[in-house]
């Protein structure tokens, strides 16, 4: 899948561009504020309507504009996706798949891919486990969309089935209840099937990428630690019944603090890096190359089960890097449609298009 | 002239208006009536100004027409006593109807999903409308909802199915599983209408030859 041209019409900085990106690698370099990563945000915005730095659509829209437009095609193996986004300062945003008017975002979902690396991405390492079970979570979804239906039933009913316990407490209706919990219990069968085929699929590779990067012989391992006994089963409807008795057995607790206590919104995902934790105990540097290497086997991943390999957006990936981790991290890189941000051109070590960002425009 | 500095009037129709654009008020009358449209479902301030600005326009005796149709609709009609559809009487046509099946009942979550459910010409029994669906989140909950009056005419009445044609949302399908739970056990058989609505959809957006082969291939719950 290439991005064959964009065009960005008072989208952030940009007042209109048009660009034809080249179908490998593509450095895009500008001194700092000259809106690359910008430009890297509008090629994941319009694969997936959504923005990477996780901001509301009327952000996007250039100070003053009252709308952003931005078009661009997608060719795969003999195919071609024109998707056109229309996001208002205030209000929905409307989009096009090949001049049909998209229903829902999700209907995008399957269409384009792309893995992105930020700098933010040390958080999937550092931070708390929220942030690597929403990895695994957008993961599940590049690989089979229908997997975004599934989470938000999830999501849904553990909303619906809070806001009973949270209003109603011991006098909550208990077959009501039962019944939030069937739901539950079935959305999160699913949720958990999906988590534990990402964590088979990008463990080893994490671990190979990681490997590369550091230079030693450091073993990965992807850890998930359930609430509910998820381990003891091993099929969607082995999760199902687990999750249902860890529901039922909550059940007082739940009602006593007046919210759900277990179940895949309560996992723990630990990063082990030669058996230790790295959320405490790794350096910055490893941290780094863990989340790193997290996206690339994800990017690997998402390739080998569609058959065709994601944009790959990296942002300022490069200035963090040691020369031994920089030269690692361009020998391993995919074969994938790439971008990749700098300020400074020498950091890249990557052979591909050069591109000067400077006063909005490109050269 | 509220609201319009060194407004000038320019004339369309029958109709002042201020060309200002300064001037977000209009004629308190014309105001008034943009504010009542505004906070109907699907209207926006846009449309209500077009709406209001229209029924300017019209023959004097049409925008009395429009009056006194919303006034004779909310004056004459109440709902079914039994079943809680739209109706101009104590009972609906359809609880009236001697040639309905009176042991089978479909349940939907509002009047508007009965006329979904009638053009697919499949269904011949009578109807029950909850007045929505289960959704803690808005507050919605079993009492909020005309389940005690189901459970009262399923008894009243020896129904002998209950076919559950909620939303196929997560709230609807919920529900469909708690009306399962709590009448399954006074001995009537509940069913549900087999997929082939669209998921997450709205009754109204399922059309009538899918619902139609959903209804006929039920499955029970
Ligand atoms: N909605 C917007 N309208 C106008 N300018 C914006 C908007 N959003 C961000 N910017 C500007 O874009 C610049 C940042 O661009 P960015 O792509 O993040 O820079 P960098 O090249 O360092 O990655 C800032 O000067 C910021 O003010
Ligand atoms: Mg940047
Ligand atoms: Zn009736």
């Amino acid at each position: 899948m290439r991005l064959s041209w964009l065009e960005l019409n008072d989208f952030r900085s940009y007042v209109r561009l048009l660009w034809t990106p080249h179908p490998d690698v593509n450095v895009l370099v500008g001194r700092n504020a000259s809106g690359k990563t910008n430009l890297l945000e509008a090629v994941g915005y319009l694969a997936s309507l959504r923005s990477f730095r996780k901001v509301p659509d009327g952000v996007l829209v250039r100070t003053g504009a009252d709308r952003a437009v931005v078009r661009g095609e997608l060719a795969g193996e003999g195919t071609s996706t024109l998707i056109e986004v229309e996001t208002p300062a205030a209000g929905r945003r409307r989009a096009q798949v090949n001049r049909e008017r998209l229903g829902r975002i999700s209907d995008l979902l399957g269409v384009v891919r792309s893995i992105t690396f930020l700098p933010d991405d040390l958080d999937l390492v550092k931070r708390g486990p929220a942030y690597r079970r929403d990895m695994l979570d957008a993961a599940a979804v590049q690989i089979w969309p229908a997997a975004h239906r599934d989470q938000q039933e999830y999501e849904r009913s553990l909303r619906q089935r809070n806001s009973l316990l949270k209003q109603m407490g011991n006098r909550a209706d208990r077959v009501s209840l039962q019944v939030w919990d069937d739901r539950l219990a079935h959305a999160g069968g699913l949720l958990m099937a999906r988590r534990a085929a990402v964590v088979r699929a990008v463990e080893e590779r994490t671990g190979a990428f990681y490997r590369e990067l550091s230079g030693d012989s450091t073993r990965v391992v992807i850890d998930y630690r359930s609430t509910w006994g998820a381990e003891a089963a091993g099929d969607p409807a082995g999760w199902q019944a687990a999750l249902g008795d860890a529901l039922a057995a909550a059940r007082q607790a739940d009602l006593d603090r007046r919210l759900s206590t277990v179940g895949p919104h309560r996992d723990d995902v630990v990063l082990l890096l030669g058996g230790r934790d790295s959320r405490i105990r790794a350096s910055q540097g490893e941290q780094r190359s863990l989340a790193l290497a997290l996206r690339l086997a994800t990017h690997r991943a998402v390739e080998e089960s569609v058959g065709a390999a994601p944009l790959l957006l990296l942002d300022d990936v490069f200035s963090e890097l040691d020369a031994h981790r920089s030269a690692a991290l361009s020998r391993i890189l995919p074969d994938a449609q790439t971008f990749v941000t700098t300020a400074r051109s020498e950091d890249v070590p990557l052979r591909g298009r050069r591109w000067e960002l400077s006063g909005g425009e490109l050269r | 002239m509220p609201g319009g500095r060194a407004a000038k009037p320019v004339i369309i129709g029958r109709v002042y208006l201020l060309a200002t654009l300064m001037s977000r008020m209009f004629e308190p009358p014309v105001q008034r009536l943009i504010d009542e449209l505004t906070r109907l479902p699907g209207i926006g301030r846009k449309s209500a100004q077009r709406l209001a600005f229209h029924l300017l326009n019209v023959e004097e005796d049409e925008a009395r027409s429009l009056a006194r149709a919303i006034v004779d609709m909310r004056e004459q009609t109440s709902y079914c006593s039994r079943c809680y559809n739209v109706t101009s009487g104590s009972e609906c046509s359809i609880c009236l109807d001697p040639r309905r099946d009176p042991d089978v009942v479909c349940v939907v979550e509002r009047a508007q999903d009965i006329a979904v459910v009638e053009r697919t010409r499949e269904f011949r029994g009578r109807y029950h409308v909850l007045g929505g669906a289960l959704s803690p989140i808005d507050g919605i909950g079993p009492a909020q909802l005309r389940i005690e009056e189901l459970r009262r005419r399923t008894l009243d009445e020896s129904l002998t199915e209950l076919i559950i044609a909620t939303n196929p949302t997560i709230e609807g399908d919920t529900t469909a599983m708690y009306l399962a739970r709590r009448f399954k056990p006074l001995g009537v058989t509940v069913t549900r209408p087999a997929s082939g609505l669209p998921v997450g959809g709205d009754m109204d957006y399922a059309d009538e030859i899918t619902l139609g082969r959903a209804l006929t291939g039920r499955r029970e719950l």
